[in-house]
């Protein structure tokens, strides 16, 4: 139960359990209808979208509160999400699911009880929330009288063009140029294939002390993955971008690269020799080697395994952990990332959260649950899949801030090492700490340059030793612009990360033993 | 074996009905119902309960020569009306895909008509207070075990579900299935002098709650495994031999899954293109893709498109023999359909014990779970993290962590050099322990 990992998830919502209802038919034929009817002044902008009203809210709640617990949320969610994909030169497959409901959650000291419904009607959601109030025991308790809107105070991704407005013909070209570029780029790409996803999701959050929080979250994601041929050898890579953005998102620049990248990443591969085995330097190229973060100490710092006492990150909070130019961040504020956040699943404001603050050991992520065990300010972390789930502390987007190394002075600095520049996936194990990344590319580090490239190798380390071991930081920041899921307790939340070039002094590289070493 | 509810025969009819009215040439619907109840006990306490019952319609369309696959629970008629003609429009702004169609019929023809025994009658029966038990069960006996001062937390629940689908085709197929899932699990977190936190687990699955096996013993094995996890540390880099235990082992098989299948081969991402036929591993890879074992958690009589369920032999002494093609990227290759996935994998047993292989094995790493890695569907090259313990002199000896193992899929089968009698009950990769030769470990 405690391996958490991270993947680059290629398909959005196809196989999600997908769900629609009274308001879905109004809401498709034309998302202006439902604000038209629903903006009044300061009121909420989503009741209508809902087909929900103050008095029903109040009444599950009431029923919610009914055995004693101490605290109540509904979070309703409808979420659009489509897929169009490419494969064998032509857009030949769509998929689309509509995802609507209302998660019912009760919460008596640290214990939970959790109810969801799809149906939205009054005797379904007093239903729903009579089985998560059985998770207490005692008199009833009151909902609130009045409600107030909270509106977010920050506007992290306002689309110009929402998603569930866009029509196919708008998407359609996108894919054919990047499949049409791709094959022109290198004779050698046999296949193309591409996965454009989209989703529109909106959120109204309801709680017992009477505060109504909503917020409207885009997001956009396209894969794209083509196979090579050289010499009777094949080969398989991808590119992949993701965020909260519109179609905008896909600018010539970024169509360029995707197929750039896609391409050089795989025809590389016939380059490449097997890594070797055992320990050695390896320095994390800038970018998505923040999977590093992820796993060494990010999941580590979610305060439910701490206040459990089984994080291996448990009581070293004020405790050095690194060295004093590493600082480390999760935060949910970055424009347009596929980790922002207005607010989390909880209504609770995202900003950003020290983990590690030059060196020293500093915030753990929390929810509401886990901020009031440790008596501290939730950080805006609670975080879920879907109304079908109960929150619980999720990271963002997770990042070092810069060193006062230079990169090529890091990369010069090794003997005999790996340089790892592309990455598809990885898990920790929370208590032990024992972490693992797989490096898609890398290079051979041998005598201070780059010399062969590599692939396919998994990389394991321990995490607080590896946060001992990362001696160079250099000043080149950068956030990954790819569409990373986080999958932790049978849930997956988009996040972001990043990280300046960084060398860690010694770490496992499971190559095989045969492979000259270094 | 009872049938699914006639409502879900009505929701997956009229959804075909609507689509074909709406201007599909064809369509297939599932209609499928789904309660589950989960609660999570730790410390003393209940920390979870949830309890939930979903409902939806998924619908494959055939338009115009193009295709697309969408789901919806709004099951009243106006709702799915509107949201199927929307569909059959978005379908119409894709390319033509002459490959794209309904299976053909005589696939759904032959099938077999026995009780695969998956639904237990008496799910209802189980009380709120019987799951709490359960979980409470396998806490006290975790905390009851040698050593347990160490432990720093006990997680442990029950998890049960239930549910019923039917799919109806609009060339003539029509069928149903009704399913319960019974799961207990423990988790126990140990505190180690150097800090470290390991932790372990033990899960059973059932698919009648009266076969569950004692709480309390698992409970037990998952404090036991993780106080074995103390002190655990990396060891050499060298080439060893490997028992995989068979908890661990489906994680490895589970990787043959994808290169197999029609879209790899189609898409040349599978290193097993060209390799029908020939020897892939040693003579001891040998397994069926059964879908008729009694109570097994992918049993079933039709698979998702509706073909009719049959056992397939998959490696025959070390021989490659079926690839898994669906209908759509059996037309793309030219070959005849299978089944586009797996059901349940039954190997072929050997007669020694897990006990015995370790004994057997001499100086070698038992390895009981991996953690992260990949393997490459194209290349068959593969790098997974993995702890276990040391073999030394045919004794389970200190335990090892933060390790690696590299190599090849086509090299690595060709080591298998001996299987346990075994099988892993509680999964479809009924796998059993493996013995591995010569494998690339790397730590220190």
């Amino acid at each position: 139960m405690n391996e958490q990992g991270i993947s680059r998830r290629q398909v959005l919502h196809i196989g999600a359990a997908t769900l629609a209802s009274s308001a879905l038919s109004d809401v498709l034929a034309g998302p202006a209808k439902a604000y038209a009817a629903t903006a009044g002044a300061g009121g909420p902008l989503y009741f209508a979208r809902f087909g929900v009203d103050e008095t029903l809210i109040r009444g599950a709640l009431a029923a919610a509160l009914s055995k004693g617990g101490d605290y109540a949320d509904l979070y309703f969610q409808h979420r659009v999400g489509s897929s169009f994909m490419l494969e064998d030169g032509s857009v030949n497959r769509a998929f689309k699911s509509v995802e609507l409901g209302v998660g019912v959650r009760v919460v008596k000291g640290d214990q939970v009880g959790y109810g969801f419904t799809e149906d939205l009607t009054r005797e379904a959601l007093q239903q729903a929330a009579l089985t998560a109030a059985a998770i207490a025991d005692g008199p009833s308790g009151a909902p609130p009288e009045r409600f107030h809107v909270s509106d977010p105070k920050a506007s992290r991704y306002a689309v110009k063009l929402r998603w569930d407005d866009v029509r196919p013909e708008q998407k359609l070209p996108i894919l054919n140029q990047l499949n049409e570029r791709t094959f022109a780029a290198d004779p050698r790409v046999k296949k193309v294939s591409i996965s454009f996803n989209d989703e529109a999701s909106v959120i109204l959050i309801a709680d017992s002390t009477g505060r109504i929080v909503e917020d409207f979250q885009p997001m956009t994601s396209c894969y794209l993955g083509c196979v090579a041929e050289q010499n009777g050898a094949r080969e398989q890579g991808a590119y992949n971008v993701a965020g909260r953005e519109d179609l905008s998102f896909y600018s010539e620049d970024r169509l360029t690269r995707m197929v750039k990248e896609a391409v050089a990443r795989t025809t590389i591969l016939f380059e490449a020799v097997p890594a070797p085995a055992g320990e050695m330097p390896v320095v994390m190229a800038a970018g998505s080697s923040g999977i590093l973060l992820h796993e060494a100490i990010g999941h580590g710092m979610e305060a439910d395994f701490n206040r459990k006492g089984t994080s291996i990150y448990s009581d070293k909070i004020g405790k050095p952990v690194a060295k004093p130019f590493v600082s480390i961040i999760d935060e949910g504020t970055q424009p347009g990332a596929r980790g922002a956040l207005n607010v989390d699943d909880e209504g609770n404001e995202v900003g950003k959260t020290m983990l590690v603050q030059d060196g020293v050991l500093t915030t753990y992520l929390h929810d509401n649950i886990s901020a009031k065990h440790y008596g501290v300010k939730p950080t805006g972390n609670g975080r879920r899949e879907s109304y079908q789930y109960a929150p619980m502390p999720r990271m963002r987007s997770t990042y070092m801030l810069p060193g006062p190394h230079k990169k090529d002075e890091i990369i010069a600095s090794v003997k005999h090492g790996i340089y790892a520049t592309n990455f598809t996936n990885g898990q920790v194990n929370i208590g032990a700490g024992d972490f693992t990344f797989y490096v898609k590319n890398g290079w051979l580090i041998e005598d201070g340059k780059l010399t062969r490239p590599v692939k396919d190798v998994n990389i394991i380390g321990n995490g607080p030793k590896v946060l001992e071991q990362i001696d160079m930081v250099s000043d080149d920041l950068a956030i990954d612009e790819g569409g990373w899921t986080c999958g932790k307790d049978g849930q997956g939340v988009p996040v972001s990360q990043g990280l300046p070039t960084v060398r860690v002094a010694s770490i496992t590289v499971g190559g095989r033993s045969g492979a000259k070493r270094g | 074996m009872s049938k699914a509810s006639q409502e879900l025969y009505e929701v997956a009819q009229q959804a075909v009905d609507l689509a074909l009215k709406k201007g599909a040439s064809a369509a297939a619907a599932r209609a499928a119902k789904s309660r589950d109840v989960e609660v999570r006990w730790r410390d003393g306490k209940v920390e979870q309960i949830q309890e939930s019952t979903t409902r939806g319609v998924s619908l494959a369309l055939y338009v115009d020569g193009r295709y697309a696959a969408v789901s919806s629970s709004d099951l009243r008629k106006e709702a799915l009306e509107t949201f199927i003609g929307d569909s059959i429009v978005m379908t119409r702004s894709l390319a033509v895909d002459p490959h794209r169609t309904l299976p053909d019929p005589a696939l759904y023809a032959g099938r077999q008509e026995i009780d695969l025994q998956l639904e237990d009658p008496a799910y209802l029966t189980v009380s709120a207070e019987k799951r709490r038990t359960l979980a409470k069960e396998m806490e006290d006996a975790a905390r009851a075990v040698k050593g347990a001062d160490a432990i720093l937390s006990v997680s442990s629940g029950f998890n049960d579900n239930r549910t019923e689908s039917v799919r109806i085709a609009s060339n003539g197929f029509s069928g149903d299935s009704v399913g319960t899932t019974f799961f207990i699990g423990a988790e126990v977190a140990v505190k180690d002098a150097d800090g470290r936190r390991p932790s372990d687990s033990s899960f059973a699955g059932v698919r009648f709650v009266g076969e569950l096996p004692s709480a309390a013993e698992h409970g037990r094995i998952a404090a036991e495994r993780a106080l074995s996890r103390l002190g655990a540390k990396k060891t050499e880099s060298k080439a060893l031999t490997m028992v995989l235990d068979n908890r661990a082992a489906g994680r490895l098989v589970g990787a043959l899954a994808g290169p197999l299948s029609g879209q790899a081969l189609q898409q040349k991402r599978s290193f097993f293109e060209g390799k029908l036929g020939q020897p892939i591993g040693s003579k001891l890879l040998h397994l069926t893709d059964d879908p008729f074992v009694r109570k097994g958690f992918g049993s079933r009589l039709f698979d998702g498109e509706g073909l009719a369920a049959r056992q397939r032999v998959v490696f025959e002494d070390g021989v490659l023999h079926t690839y898994f093609i669906d209908t759509y990227y059996g037309k793309k290759l030219g070959l005849a359909p299978t089944t586009g996935g797996m059901s349940n994998l039954s190997w072929r047993l050997g007669e020694r014990s897990k006990e015995q292989l370790i004994k057997d094995a001499g100086e070698a790493i038992y390895v009981t779970g991996f953690i992260g890695g990949n393997s490459n569907a194209t290349t068959g090259d593969y790098s997974l993290g993995v702890q276990g313990f040391m073999i030394r002199g045919g004794t389970v000896a200190e335990p090892v962590a933060e390790m690696n193992i590299a190599g090849n899929q086509l090299e690595l089968w060709k080591q298998l050099v001996a299987v346990g009698n075994d099988p892993y009950p509680f999964s479809t990769l009924r796998t059993p322990t493996l013995v591995f030769d010569g494998v690339s470990f790397a730590g220190l």
